[in-house]
């Protein structure tokens, strides 16, 4: 098989599917490649959907058009130990209004619509389609051959949005050959069938409100956080393991997930839960130093593929870049065929609109996030310090008390030492 | 709640392929003084025998999620890449 397209996008993942329903408005012919049976199939996330300002200009209503389970209302962080689990809670009426902030969604569903949107915008779709080899003739990218058929497609511009390993990427020789363990991380994530019924009473939501839970502690160390969100009727459970701290620590991802499902304080909001599936998948956590080439000749890069992730502890984000450098490559794409000039100088556009969007001031601000986050301390030290804190706050047993001040200073003295809280206070409030 | 692997294709679809998408070259692994990729691996795909000094992979409940790609010190792949079109694990929800 051979086929000749204007632009070739290889994974219809959330940042290819923006990629091709943008050229594909705009008249070019674009094959939309996904090695599923349909997109979506592959994919999974511990996150949130963000607002995607992006697809917003495409969907100004897209609340209502895309298959979403519930917005996002009340936003919690935690800081739990073996037997305790401090909560900082926030719930806005301003998040239960349209544009809401973000949603809780099934990847399968929501990628399997986004690529379809592209398709009714003229892309075409060619499902069960794994990207073999990269075609490059004179130096430029011209093309992709597949696993099966010996198919050939060619185009004279193509967009890797093939996800964190980025083979496509690779291959065209715009990514090192290896990636850093400590510049990923793991995601493991159980599905959990609850009623909705139980969701809104456990978690305080009604209608379609949902809560997201952002939690520190219980990793036996590990570098690493956990998350549970609501879903319609479902929860999401999982959490993100840097390999670098998995690998020194010799821990198994679901022995740890399996521990922090059972410590008491989660096993009450998992309480008569049921598990319907089990995911995994690698998270590009290592920020704005560690993203590719974006652009060669007739290749640029996008979503995952360029390591387009933000992971500061308080967010996590990740679709919404997807999504927006998706359209900008896609734009790059349309600019590119006006210009019939598809070499990395004129593609550059690319790299020019992403540093003037949000997608590459943002990573560059928390340029120093991976580096704070790189803390052992964070992970056990403080969800004790916290837990153990609060404990002797509210303890009243008869002893005289000590002042907060003293209580703290003595506890900081005896774990992570005066010296380090400041110095781990000075690197958190310069990463974020 | 518990995650037990052993039942992991009660929750989770696969179709699997007859040809692995991972093949091991498993003389790097024997001579491999870490195999990350045993306790790492989300979906227990690696195991090491010490009896028979022999690393075993079973791609059939592979979550391609990548991880074994990175933390193989010895990049002991002979093949890594992601399964044919249409095969390997099926999320419905997740």
């Amino acid at each position: 098989m051979k086929r000749t397209y204007d632009a070739i996008v290889v994974g219809a993942g959330p940042a290819g599917s923006s990629a091709a329903l943008t050229m594909a408005r705009s008249g070019l012919n674009v094959a939309l490649l996904e090695r599923g049976s349909f997109p979506g199939e592959k994919n999974m996330f511990g996150g949130v959907l963000h607002r995607m300002t992006a697809l917003e200009e495409v969907f100004p209503d897209f609340w209502n058009q895309a298959p979403l389970e519930r917005h996002v209302v009340q936003k919690n962080l935690s800081f739990i130990t073996e037997g305790s689990c401090f909560n900082v809670s926030f719930d806005s009426e301003e998040a239960d209004r349209p544009p809401y902030n973000g949603y809780t969604i099934f990847r399968p569903r929501f990628d399997h619509w986004l690529a379809g949107e592209a398709v009714k915008a003229g892309a075409t779709l060619l499902t069960r389609s794994t990207v073999d080899d990269v075609i490059i003739e004179n130096g430029k990218v011209a093309g992709v051959t597949l696993l099966r058929d010996e198919a050939q497609l060619r185009a004279p511009v193509v967009i890797a949005a093939d996800g964190v390993l980025s083979f496509t990427a690779k291959k065209a020789g715009l990514r090192s050959a290896e990636f850093s363990p400590s510049n990923q991380g793991v995601c493991i994530k159980a599905l959990i069938d609850m009623t909705k019924e139980v969701i809104d009473d456990r978690f305080g939501l009604v209608l379609n409100q949902g809560a997201s839970k952002e939690i520190v502690g219980c990793t036996s160390g590990v570098r690493g956080g956990s998350f549970l969100y609501t879903n319609y009727d479902s929860l999401s459970l999982g959490m993100v393991l840097e390999l670098a701290s998995l690998n020194e620590k010799g821990k198994t991802p679901y022995d740890l997930l399996n521990a922090f499902m059972q410590q008491p304080q989660m096993a009450k909001l998992l309480k008569g839960g049921r598990l319907l599936e089990y995911s995994a998948h690698l998270v590009p956590k290592g920020g704005y130093d560690m993203k590719p080439e974006l652009v060669g000749d007739g290749i640029m890069v996008a979503g995952d593929a360029a390591a387009f992730c933000i992971v500061t502890g308080l967010n996590l984000e990740g679709i919404n870049l997807a999504a927006q450098s998706g359209v900008l490559a896609g734009k790059a794409a349309i600019e590119a065929h006006r210009q019939r000039d598809f070499s990395k100088s004129s593609l550059t556009v690319y790299r020019k609109m992403l540093e003037e969007s949000f997608v590459l001031k943002d990573l560059k601000l928390y340029k120093r996030a991976p580096q704070m986050l790189h803390n052992d301390r964070i992970y056990s030290q403080y969800p004790e310090l916290v837990c153990s804190m609060m404990d002797e706050i509210y303890r009243i047993d008869g002893k005289p008390k000590d002042t907060m001040t003293r209580m703290l200073l003595s506890k900081v003295k005896k774990t992570v030492g005066l010296k380090n809280l400041m110095a781990d206070v000075y690197s958190g409030w310069r990463a974020l | 709640m518990n995650i037990n692997l052993d039942e992991i294709f009660d929750y989770t679809s696969f179709n699997v392929d007859r040809d692995p998408h991972i093949i091991l070259d498993e003389n790097l692994c024997k001579v491999c003084d870490q195999r990350y990729c045993v306790n790492a691996c989300p979906a227990r795909c690696y195991a090491w025998s010490e009896e028979e000094q022999k690393m075993t992979f079973v791609h059939d409940g592979c979550l391609e999620c990548g991880t074994c790609y990175v933390v193989c010190e010895k990049k002991a792949f002979t093949r890594w890449r992601y399964p044919r079109g249409g095969f390997g694990v099926s999320y419905r929800m997740t």
